[in-house]
Formats: structure tokens, C-alpha cells, sequence
């Protein structure tokens, strides 16, 4: 959600470790009263306080501290109930896919809409969108912590082997769709999830859906 | 899996189910969370009514608030 307002990913990234990253003085005063906040009892003391007294009116302390309130609150429920993460419905992320085709978009811009749907609204680790050229993948969208093959043969690797079979394929946390027009493929999309278990029954239908609108555009 | 079942909206009454529909109007999902707190509809409504009071536009940039919604959730281990 933080990124719908406007967070940049360099922000997110720094949040690991806000000490570390250069933001501005208000903002690191607020994280370091979030964490003396989170931290076991929640004692802060009085430097970090003062801190964010210095930059913040008493009104948006109160607004500060319900945040981090709040925050612990819906953090301890979910753990302790084991509330899994929301993903996001399987007709929005098509809707959503149809839409970023739909404007006239240049194939490689598309396929990277399209990889940044599936792995922000699935929250898989690995997504890999290719184009078939001749007998040949080639690679037109990634998203994950790995380097992928930028041009796999067919048969070659997880990508190739679905280009030359045309057929679906799960593995483990591992779901390899073809992208097929006419029965012939045209492309692959690969998706990686983040546990064994991670591609269940909502996740095959999804992906398949997704290269039925991608087809239209890789031919 | 979650230790809860979390409803769907056919499974909630009139008021809960129109929170739920705003939520997949607006980002496309319904929170797990909410789903497993719709069980006690009373609390569910106020806890939606607190969050959006308290995470909405205020005195203290939106922005700002969502990063501190990122640190609090990352120290805890909890995916936001």
C-alpha cells in the first residue's frame, strides 16, 4: 500500500534499517520513536521523545503514536492467529491486466506491467515473462532477487522446457504457463511462490487467464 | 494457514458486506485481517472506522504514516 502513496522503493528498501538511510530529520525521528514504541515494553526515552516533540505539534504526536499503536495491534493479531497476507483477487489482476493492454502499450512496456501485477498482487518472489523467437525464448519481463537466462533454447530450463511442451507445468512453489495462440506457443510466463506450498487451486486458473490476454499481443 | 476461517461477504451481514465490497472496489482485495475479525461484526466496523481515522489524511503527512506502518510491521515480522 505504502507505495500507492507515494513511497519509493529506495524508502522501503531503507526502512530495513532507517539509521543507515538518508532520510530527512523529521522522518528518522519518527522511526526511531516507532521502533523504542515496538521494541519489548514500549519505553521511550526521553532523547527520542524530545526528538519528535521538536519536529511535531502535539497533534501530530498523538497521530504518530496511534499509528505505531495501531500498527502493533493489527501486527499481534495477525501473528498470534496466524492471519495470512491478502493477496489480491484473481478477476482484478486480470481486469487489471486487460487495462494495461488496452492503451495501446508497446509489447516490452506491457510485459513489464504485467510482471509487476502478478508479483505485487501474488506476492510471488520470481516472475518471468518471455516471447518465443523462433526456437528461442527471449526474456521481456523479470522480477525477482535472481538473474535469469536471457535467452533459454527450448527445452532449456524451467521457461524452455514448458516453450517446447505447450503444456502447463507446477513444480513445487514453481508454476510455468505456456502463452498459446492457436495451440502454437507464443510465450512463457513463470512464477515462482514463496513457500512449497505456495501456488494453490486459484493460482493456476489466474496465470493461464493472464496469457490468454498476453497472447493477443506476443503474436 | 490461518487458525481462524475468515468470512467471505455472502457470509456477512448488510453493513459489513458494504465495507467489504468498498475494499475490493479500492485495492482490490479484502484484507485477510478483516475477514477474520468480521466474526464479531461490532468490533470489525469500529476497528475500520479507527484505522481509517488514524491512517487517512490528518496532520501528519499519509506518506509518512505508511512508512512507520512498514518499520513497526517489519519489526515485528509481520508482512504489510
Amino acid at each position: 500500500m505504502a507505495k500507492q502513496f507515494g513511497v519509493s522503493d529506495a524508502a522501503l528498501d531503507g526502512l530495513k534499517d532507517p539509521g543507515r538511510h538518508p532520510f530527512p530529520p523529521e522522518q528518522k525521528a519518527a522511526f526511531l520513536f516507532a521502533d523504542a514504541m515496538t521494541d519489548g515494553p514500549g519505553h521511550v526515552p526521553d532523547p527520542v521523545y524530545q526528538e519528535v516533540r521538536r519536529h511535531f505539534s502535539e497533534a501530530q504526536v498523538v497521530e504518530i503514536a496511534c499509528v505505531v499503536g495501531l500498527f502493533n495491534y493489527f501486527n499481534r493479531f495477525n501473528n498470534a492467529l496466524h492471519v495470512e497476507v491478502t493477496l489480491t483477487d484473481p478477476d482484478v489482476i486480470v481486469r487489471l491486466v486487460e487495462e494495461a493492454g488496452a492503451v495501446g502499450i508497446a509489447v516490452a512496456d506491457f510485459c513489464d506491467r504485467v510482471a509487476d501485477i502478478l508479483h505485487q498482487g501474488r506476492r510471488y518472489i520470481r516472475v518471468g515473462i518471455y516471447q518465443r523467437d523462433k526456437d528461442r525464448l527471449v526474456l521481456r519481463a523479470w522480477r525477482g532477487a535472481s538473474s535469469p537466462p536471457t535467452s533459454p533454447g527450448l527445452g532449456e530450463g524451467d521457461a524452455g522446457v514448458t516453450g517446447q511442451s505447450g503444456v502447463t507445468r507446477v513444480a513445487g512453489p514453481l508454476l510455468v504457463v505456456p502463452v498459446l495462440v492457436d495451440g502454437a506457443v507464443v510465450g512463457v510466463i513463470e512464477v515462482e511462490g514463496d513457500r512449497p506450498a505456495a501456488i494453490d487451486e486459484e493460482d493456476r486458473p489466474l496465470v493461464e487467464r493472464v496469457a490468454t490476454v498476453l497472447a493477443a499481443r506476443l503474436t | 494457514m490461518g487458525r481462524l476461517s475468515r468470512l467471505r461477504p455472502d457470509q456477512v451481514g448488510e453493513d459489513i458486506r458494504s465495507l467489504f465490497e468498498t475494499f475490493l472496489r479500492e485495492r482490490g482485495n479484502i484484507p485477510n485481517m478483516f475477514r477474520t475479525a468480521a466474526h464479531r461484526p461490532e468490533i470489525l466496523s469500529t476497528m475500520l472506522a479507527h484505522f481509517r481515522a488514524v491512517m487517512g489524511p490528518g496532520t501528519v503527512p499519509v506518506a509518512l504514516k505508511e512508512m512507520l506502518a512498514v518499520r513497526v510491521s517489519r519489526i515485528n515480522s509481520c508482512d504489510y
